[in-house]
């Protein structure tokens, strides 16, 4: 029985080894493949809609957008050829290039820019354009983006949103999309695979690969067609990149994809939040405290570590990014000088148990991490060990989102982060966001940081925003939210993303990914080449 | 007059089974809702996953609006059944599509994997099963059921795995994942292509219903075996596999029969985690997603249809078993 049944299995193989070898094997390595076939993940479960979120990762592919994100985070022009804000930041107006159309011939016109942010602004989906109150076309290549109140952070929306054409936006849209991108859809058979064709009357520069399939594999899957060759690109863990795979290179793509701890700023027991959970924790609201864990911890250590190196020391929520402040940097690793700062702000160890107290209350709080996520068990459990030499007693607790929900006005949390737009930064230190959602979970609030981030949002040219966000992370006076001032977190590690890819392919230029591992790497996919 | 009696009486059964059904679809909605109205987990938090920075508390009130969770529980439930009693199962907040397109789509995905399995592990149990009772004691019947033992307790995302890792990356017999070979187009997929990309997630969901088939059978056969008209038949001369296709095979049919119908549960549930391992679009590939974004309205369709499977699956099993083994027609009405 078992004998017949492995010879089926060999005659079946038999027969379509041939189809199975794929571009990548050997003989045909001297002709420059025209397919390319990734596993990068970030399928769209709703299909390829921009208004309900398509894109707003690395590049929509199927549709383009007004302007574009640079590799160093700058902002580049697309289907925009000029934009200019009001000095009262309220109206964007944008010129459109005229030489665009959609790939079912029409052109790309001011009223479907109009269409698509009008929609955008009115659908529930993962693309946040509420601060538009209207998007009007005012002349053939003109539209004007009229806002509720000024935000600089809404060039976000410029970059990521692709548009549709109005004529042909309807139900079936998300599945059969028309835009006037690089490439156009062939075939999406959900749960497995998207095969896309390059758009020949592209108005852009033209990528050099005729067919892109993406494989929507599982991290097993993945590694397995990576070790089979049967795909050029794998994004994998890092945890999974481990030994070589023959042909392939491990890429690794800096991130600003971060952990950090986040700590109740205010003393306990002073008020609830508006979903009626209890605020504040009396050790982490002293800055002393807040100061002195973030400089015992060995950020290298964590990196080496548990990152197993791929990954880089964090110094704040936005490392990298044109608005990063390097000033905010600390030196650490340094137990004694954690220990000094905690001498000096009265907490001293009387009853020699290792651990310090003032006023009768010991130095310890909870730190809790999302149970499952072994990266950042990893670090919480050397977060402890770490800061126990300076008397500061951590205790790590595993929990659910929902109990963390429950917590984290009260404890200190491990998070990520890691946004291409500065609005995160905003969210998570304005004094008003706290309470909402997930931001600002420790009720931090300094009225000159709170201005500094006004002044950023109200801004009308982004070099203008920048400067205010740095200041809003360390000013010439010394505010600020990050460990040199008032140390409203403990910033840990940013995490690089590693890919398997094809000793021939070469990716260009590779941009600073956000929170998000896969999908964002397709933002530079027309300047991929094969280099064989 | 006594043929008509029957015919009511069957007509009553067929009556019976019907109301039991309905109340079954009944309270099986009505648990799943209750069960997902109670979950801590937040659909729109599920949806929104790693963008929560960038999508602030109008945008989620919008998210809300559209799929209308602003309206409270038992009233989305009126809702929903009135559309259930039409035949509209409503619209899937994951993939945007409606839900029966979805399951329909995906159900017909399964069928090939799922019924390829189910015979593999039917006639694969049975046949072993067979084997092993008519050696019992011997070398053979140790080696068997020791394997049933150790497929019974071992997860099926671990077979697969191994499978996977054996066939498709060690050997390269096999392909890694998906329904047809990267790249190919619908129109472009060959039966063989299909065949061949099915062996190992058929394979390994089978592994679900071997080894209780196998058991059961082992057990019958061995019952059957010691009975008196084995017993006679022996006394006669006829030898060993005379006995099995003779005597045994139909009596020793019954309880694996029965299982393999009612195994039909544990298939689709086996079928979660087979379709994950090897990226199969099937239903269970849908059931996971739908369970952990919190898409009610496909999960009380899934839960629906499978319920109907199971039904389905167990009445027939009821109706086989009467077949192959006709002492228990009396009995069962």
């Amino acid at each position: 029985m078992s004998r017949s049944r492995l010879l089926v299995l060999a005659a079946v193989t038999a027969l379509t080894a041939s189809a199975c070898g794929g571009g990548t094997s050997g003989e045909e390595a001297t002709a420059k493949p025209t397919e390319l076939r990734l596993a990068i993940g970030g399928e769209p479960e709703d299909g390829f809609d921009p208004t309900l979120g398509w894109g707003r990762y690395g590049s929509p592919l199927f549709q383009s957008t007004l302007l574009t994100r640079e590799p160093d985070l700058g902002v580049g022009l697309d289907l925009a050829t000029a934009y200019e804000v009001s000095g009262d930041g309220l109206t964007w107006t944008v010129d459109l290039r005229t030489d665009a159309a959609f790939t079912d011939g029409e052109p790309v016109t001011p009223a479907d820019v109009a269409y698509t942010f009008n929609t955008a602004a009115r659908q529930g989906g993962l693309t946040d354009v509420t601060a538009l109150d209207e998007a009007v076309a005012v002349d053939e290549d003109t539209v004007e983006l009229r806002l509720d109140e000024p935000r600089s952070t809404f060039v976000d929306r410029l970059i990521s949103l692709g548009i549709v054409p109005e004529h042909a936006h309807d139900d079936g849209y998300a599945r059969e999309p028309v835009g006037s991108g690089p490439y156009r859809l062939v075939d999406w058979q959900q749960g497995q695979q998207l095969v896309v064709e390059r758009n020949d009357d592209y108005y852009g520069d033209l990528p050099a690969f005729d067919r892109l399939v993406f494989a929507f594999t599982d991290e097993d899957a993945t590694l397995a067609a990576a070790r089979t060759g049967a795909v050029d690109v794998a994004a994998l863990p890092s945890s999974l990149a481990t030994g070589d795979i023959g042909g392939m290179r491990l890429e690794t793509v800096t991130s600003i994809d971060n952990r950090g701890i986040s700590f109740p700023t205010v003393p306990s027991g002073s008020r609830r939040s508006p979903a009626g959970r209890p605020v504040g924790n009396d050790v982490t609201a002293d800055v002393a405290v807040r100061r002195a864990v973030n400089v015992a911890i060995d950020r290298e250590a964590l990196v080496e570590g548990v990152l197993e190196g791929f990954g880089s020391p964090a110094t704040g929520p936005v490392d990298g990014a044109p608005w990063y402040e390097p000033d905010s940097a600390i030196e650490d690793a340094d137990v004694d000088a954690a220990a000094a700062l905690l001498e000096e702000a009265g907490w001293q160890d009387a009853d020699g148990d290792g651990v310090r107290e003032k006023d009768g209350t010991d130095a310890a709080f909870t730190l809790l991490y999302p149970a499952g996520d072994t990266l950042r068990q990893g670090l919480a459990l050397s977060v402890v060990d770490m800061v126990a030499p300076a008397g500061v007693r951590i205790e790590t607790e595993g929990v659910s989102w929902d109990e963390i929900d429950q917590r984290l006005h009260t404890d200190a949390v491990l998070f990520g982060w890691g946004s291409h737009d500065p609005t995160e930064m905003y969210n998570l230190y304005r004094s008003s966001m706290a309470g909402t959602e997930s931001f600002n979970p420790g009720y931090y609030r300094d009225p000159v940081v709170d201005r500094h981030l006004d002044a950023a949002m109200a801004a009308t040219d982004p070099d203008e925003a920048a400067e205010h966000w740095r200041a809003a992370q360390l000013d010439d006076d010394g505010h600020g939210f990050t460990a040199p001032a008032d140390a409203a977190w403990a910033w840990l590690v940013n995490l690089e993303h590693t890919y398997y890819v094809d000793s021939c392919l070469d990716l260009g230029e590779p941009r600073i990914e956000p929170h998000g591992h896969g999908w964002p790497l397709t933002a530079g996919i027309a300047s991929w080449r094969w280099d064989c | 007059m006594g043929l008509l009696s029957r015919d009511r009486g069957r007509l009553r059964t067929a009556g019976l089974r019907a109301v039991r059904l309905v109340s079954l679809l009944v309270a099986v909605a009505a648990g799943c809702f209750a069960l997902m109205a109670g979950s801590p987990v937040d659909p729109v938090e599920a949806y929104v996953g790693a963008d929560t920075a960038a999508i602030g508390s109008e945008q989620r009130a919008q998210i809300e609006e559209r799929w209308g969770l602003d309206e409270p529980p038992l009233e989305r439930f009126g809702v929903w059944a009135g559309h259930v009693v039409t035949g509209d199962l409503g619209t899937s907040q994951v993939f945007g599509q409606p839900v029966t397109e979805v399951i329909a789509d995906r159900f017909a995905a399964s069928l090939s994997l799922l019924a390829l399995a189910w015979l593999l592990s039917g006639v694969l149990g049975f046949t072993l099963g067979l084997l092993a009772g008519a050696t019992r004691g011997r070398l053979l019947d140790r080696v068997l059921t020791w394997w049933a033992y150790t497929l019974a307790s071992a997860p099926t995302f671990w077979v697969g795995l191994l499978l996977l890792y054996v066939f498709s990356v060690s050997l390269q017999w096999t392909p890694v994942c998906c329904a047809a070979p990267l790249g190919t187009l619908p129109g472009e997929v060959s039966l063989l292509d299909r065949v061949h990309h099915l062996v190992l997630p058929a394979l390994t969901l089978s592994v679900v219903g071997i080894s209780p088939v196998l058991l059961h059978t082992r057990q019958a056969t061995l019952e059957v075996l010691a009975s008196d008209h084995v017993a006679f038949a022996r006394a006669q001369g006829e030898r060993l596999p005379g006995l099995l296709l003779h005597r045994v095979a139909r009596n020793a049919a019954g309880p694996a029969l029965m299982l393999q119908f009612a195994s039909v549960g544990e298939l689709l549930g086996g079928s979660v985690l087979a379709e994950q391992v090897f990226t199969y679009p099937g239903l269970g590939e849908a059931t996971t997603t739908a369970a952990l974004r919190q898409d009610v309205p496909l999960l009380l369709g899934i839960a629906l249809t499978t319920a109907l499977v199971v039904f389905v699956g167990n009445a027939l099993g009821d109706l086989a078993h009467r077949v192959a083994v006709p002492r228990t027609r009396e009995v069962a009405a």
